[in-house]
C-alpha cells in the first residue's frame, strides 16, 4: 500500500476522514472497553492469587488503552458520558468475541478469549504504527509496551491447561465457541469506509490481510496444542463490528451502566469536590 | 473540567507533530533560555562513546527521546518558577517529584496582551491505565497555577515518547533507592 500523506489535526479533517478516523477509534476503543468489563468478571475468582492479579491487571491494561483511544474520539465534541455511559448499546461496535458471558466457572475461556484476541491485537496496533493520524500514532507504542505480557501470560495458561486430557478438552469446547466470534475481530464495520481508512493510511495492512496472518498465528498453534480448529468457521449471526450483538451485550450493558443510570447523572461526576473549589 | 484543556489555537498544537522531525529548539522547555539552540540541551551532545551512558537509546526506539525528559534545567525568571512548582508536586505513589520521575516533556511561558503569562506544559504517564491520572493532572494545573504571574494554565498529556525507567533523573533514582526500590 502506498503511504499516504499525513493528515491534519482533529478540527481540519474533511467529513470523509473524519468518519473514516471515527470508525477506527470506535473499533479500538469499543473491544478494548468490552473486553475489560468481561474480564472484571474474574476478579477474586480466578484459579490462583497470582493468575487473579494477573487478569486484573490486564483488565485495567484494556481499560486504559480504552481510555486512550476515547480521549481522541473526545477530540470531535463527545465527552465521557456520550461516549461510554449514555451511548445506545446498540451503536457500539465491538468485536461479539469481546462481549460473550463466560460459561460458568471455566478458566479456559479468559485464557484462550485472551490469546485469540491479543494475537489479533498485536497486529492491529503493528497496523497503526505508521497511521497517518498523528494522535493515533503517537498512543501506539506505548499501547504495545504494555500488551507484550497479555499474550505471554495466555499463551503459559494454554499450555498447562492443554497439558492433560481432560484441561484439553475444555480447552477444545472453549475453542469451538469462541472461534467463529474471534473471525468477527477483522470484520468490517462498513465495507466503503473500511477501505477509506486504509487508502488515508490510517493502517497500514488490510483487515483481510491482518485476518490472514492471524489465522498463520493462532491455527499452528493452537494445533501445536493438540487442538482441531475450524479454520474456515462462517461467522456468527453477530458480528458486532456493524452493531449487531448478542443479546448478552444488552444484559452487559444494563450492568455497567447501572449505576450511572441509578444515580441520575448525566456526566462523569467526581466523587471528591476539588478542595480548591470548595467552600 | 477535563484535564486536557481544550486546544489554544495561538499555541502550535506539538502533539500533532511526531516528536522525531521536531527541533530541540520546539520541544518547550529542553531548549533551555529561548534561543539559545541545543547548547543548553542535556543529553543532546554526540558524545557517546561509553554505551553505557546511551543505554535508554534502545530501549526506547528513535534518537528522539535523547533530550527526554525535561528537567528545566537552564530555565530563568518565571518559567525556572513554574519548574519549581512541578518539583514540588510529587508521584501519588512513591516519594518522588514527577519532574525526576521523568514525567514532564516540556514547559513553555509566553506572555499574553492584556493576560498575563499562560505556562503549557507536556506531561505523560507512567502507565495508560494509571488510575491516578485525573488526580495528578488537576495537582499540576493547581501548582503552576499557583506560581506568581501565571494566569493560565495548558497541561496536556503526550504518549510519545514512550515513558520507560531510563526516563528518572538521577535524584529520581536516588530518592527510589531511599524509597526501597531500586532502579
Amino acid at each position: 500500500m502506498a503511504s499516504a500523506e499525513q493528515l491534519s489535526g482533529p478540527e481540519a479533517l474533511s467529513e470523509d476522514e473524519r468518519e473514516a478516523v471515527e470508525t477506527l477509534l470506535f473499533r479500538l476503543a469499543d473491544d478494548e472497553f468490552v473486553l475489560a468489563e468481561r474480564y472484571t468478571e474474574w476478579q477474586v475468582r480466578a484459579p490462583t492469587l497470582e493468575s487473579d492479579l494477573a487478569l486484573a491487571n490486564i483488565a485495567q491494561d484494556e481499560l486504559g488503552h480504552a481510555r486512550l483511544w476515547y480521549d481522541l474520539l473526545q477530540d470531535f465534541g463527545p465527552d465521557e458520558p456520550d461516549l461510554i455511559w449514555e451511548r445506545p448499546p446498540e451503536e457500539w461496535h465491538h468485536s461479539t468475541l469481546t462481549e460473550l458471558p463466560f460459561e460458568e466457572g471455566d478458566w479456559a475461556d479468559p485464557i484462550l478469549r485472551s490469546y485469540l484476541y491479543d494475537v489479533a491485537e498485536e497486529l492491529r496496533l503493528e497496523a497503526l504504527a505508521d497511521s497517518s493520524y498523528a494522535r493515533i500514532r503517537d498512543r501506539v507504542g506505548k499501547i504495545r509496551g504494555e500488551e507484550d505480557y497479555h499474550r505471554e501470560h495466555a499463551e503459559n495458561w494454554l499450555e498447562r491447561l492443554c497439558d492433560d486430557e481432560e484441561g484439553r478438552r475444555r480447552v477444545q469446547q472453549v475453542l469451538d465457541r469462541l472461534f467463529p466470534y474471534a473471525l468477527t475481530l477483522f470484520a468490517p464495520t462498513d465495507e466503503d469506509v473500511e477501505d477509506r481508512i486504509d487508502e488515508l493510511g490510517l493502517r497500514t495492512e488490510t483487515l483481510a490481510d491482518m485476518r490472514e496472518e492471524w489465522l498463520d498465528t493462532v491455527v499452528p498453534y493452537l494445533e501445536g496444542l493438540g487442538l482441531d480448529v475450524d479454520a474456515d468457521a462462517d461467522l456468527p449471526d453477530e458480528i458486532g463490528r456493524d452493531a449487531s450483538h448478542t443479546d448478552d451485550w444488552d444484559d452487559l450493558w444494563d450492568e455497567f451502566t447501572n449505576t450511572y443510570r441509578e444515580l441520575g447523572r448525566s456526566e462523569a461526576t467526581r466523587i471528591m469536590k476539588d478542595p480548591d473549589e470548595a467552600e | 473540567m477535563s484535564s486536557e484543556l481544550p486546544y489554544d489555537p495561538e499555541i502550535p498544537d506539538l502533539r500533532e507533530e511526531d516528536p522525531a522531525d521536531l527541533d530541540a529548539d520546539e520541544i518547550p522547555g529542553t531548549g533551555g533560555v529561548s534561543g539559545s539552540g541545543d547548547a543548553a540541551v542535556p543529553g543532546l551532545s554526540d558524545d557517546c562513546s561509553d554505551p553505557a551512558l546511551c543505554a535508554y537509546t534502545e530501549y526506547v526506539e528513535g534518537e528522539e527521546v535523547e533530550d527526554m525528559p525535561a528537567t528545566g534545567e537552564g530555565a530563568e525568571g518565571i518559567e525556572a518558577d513554574v519548574w519549581d512548582a512541578l518539583y514540588g508536586v510529587e508521584d501519588p505513589e512513591m516519594p518522588v517529584s514527577i519532574v525526576d520521575l521523568g514525567l514532564i516533556y516540556g514547559v513553555e511561558v509566553s506572555e499574553r496582551v492584556d493576560e498575563g503569562h499562560h505556562a503549557e506544559v507536556l506531561m505523560t504517564l507512567t502507565y495508560s491505565g494509571c488510575p491516578a491520572r485525573d488526580m495528578l493532572t488537576d495537582e499540576v494545573e493547581r501548582a503552576v497555577a499557583g506560581v506568581e504571574g501565571i494566569e493560565s494554565v495548558d497541561l496536556r498529556l503526550v504518549w510519545s515518547p514512550e515513558w520507560s525507567i531510563e526516563m528518572v533523573t538521577e535524584q529520581g533514582k536516588a530518592d527510589l533507592n531511599d524509597f526501597g526500590l531500586s532502579v
